[in-house]
């Protein structure tokens, strides 16, 4: 039930916008609980991924002195990986196009993290 | 971490080619050799003390680290090179970690304790030329069996202490890096 819930709100997400490539909900421990991710992507690997990253950027933020951490932005030539807390428990990954217009994912993907943290 | 100090103890035994022959033979002459042994760890330990490098860790501790050096010298010629054996040599090996003792301080101990166990043997069994080169032969094996299993041990013990540093800075837990670990194992 649970699942279907969150599978649906990935859904949502990606029918947002056509830059958004894949999406994952992943628990902080790396597992994933739900995505929408194409054959090529290794579930495991993008999950424990995510988490890991999120836990690093938690901490960068912190040692820092940059206050609580929002999200982790990873730009590449093929693309961007956006990584936010869902809320305690959670984890929302997002991958998008090199061209994706951020702003507007930025908006739909704090949306996003707060109806899976309701959800959870 | 669990261990299988069987699988470790064939592992040393391949390394240091420690018979049941040679096994045989360091029971065999520890009767005439045991007696030697408390002055063995007296030369060791004035050894030591001549390298400035080893005092922060001798300091206030000396008599208690020479009973239990001169204990398992005598086990040499006593025990059975087994699991269990190599279990508390891994044992031994952790406590040195445990110290921040430097890990070149116990390949370089076993070689002060060859160079007084050497003349020992040749003043002993000399005379027999054939068994004193098996009796060395043997010590040999044993003593680099012990230290290979420490060694072992602290390479491990090391690993598994910068991973608990960098779980620490990471701010990772055990089983997200687990979970990690996984997801590269195929």
């Amino acid at each position: 039930m649970r699942s279907d819930m969150l599978t649906s709100i990935l859904n949502d997400l990606n029918g947002t916008s056509a830059d958004i490539e894949a999406t994952g909900i992943i628990s902080t421990d790396g597992l994933m609980m739900a995505s929408a991710l194409p054959a090529n992507l290794d579930e495991d690997r993008v999950g424990a991924m995510s988490a890991a990253m999120l836990s690093l950027g938690d901490r960068t933020a912190q040692e820092l002195a940059r206050g609580t951490l929002e999200q982790v932005l990873i730009k590449g030539d093929r693309g961007y990986v956006l990584m936010t807390h869902a809320g305690d428990e959670a984890v929302l990954t997002v991958l998008a196009k090199p061209n994706a217009k951020l702003g507007l994912i930025f908006l739909d993907v704090k949306r996003a993290a707060s109806s899976i943290s309701e959800v959870l | 971490m669990a261990h299988d100090f069987e699988q470790l103890t064939q592992y040393a035994r391949s390394f240091t080619h420690l018979t049941s022959e040679d096994e045989a033979l360091l029971k065999e002459v520890g009767a005439t050799i045991t007696p030697h042994l408390k002055s063995i760890t007296e030369s060791f330990y004035i050894q030591l003390g001549l390298i400035p490098e080893t005092q922060p860790f001798l300091e206030g501790r000396v008599d208690s680290l020479k009973a239990m050096h001169t204990q398992w010298l005598e086990s040499l010629f006593t025990t059975e090179f087994n699991a269990s054996y190599t279990e508390h040599m891994y044992k031994v090996g952790s406590v040195h970690v445990q110290v921040q003792l430097p890990v070149e301080f116990m390949s370089g101990g076993m070689t002060l304790i060859n160079d007084q166990l050497i003349p020992l043997i040749i003043n002993l069994f000399g005379e027999d030329t054939d068994k004193c080169a098996k009796i060395l032969s043997a010590i040999n094996s044993a003593t680099g069996f012990s230290l290979l299993t420490m060694q072992q041990s602290y390479q491990e013990a090391s690993i598994a202490e910068e991973l608990e540093k960098f779980l620490k800075i990471s701010g990772m837990s055990r089983v997200l890096f687990s979970n990690l670990a996984k997801a590269y194992n195929n």
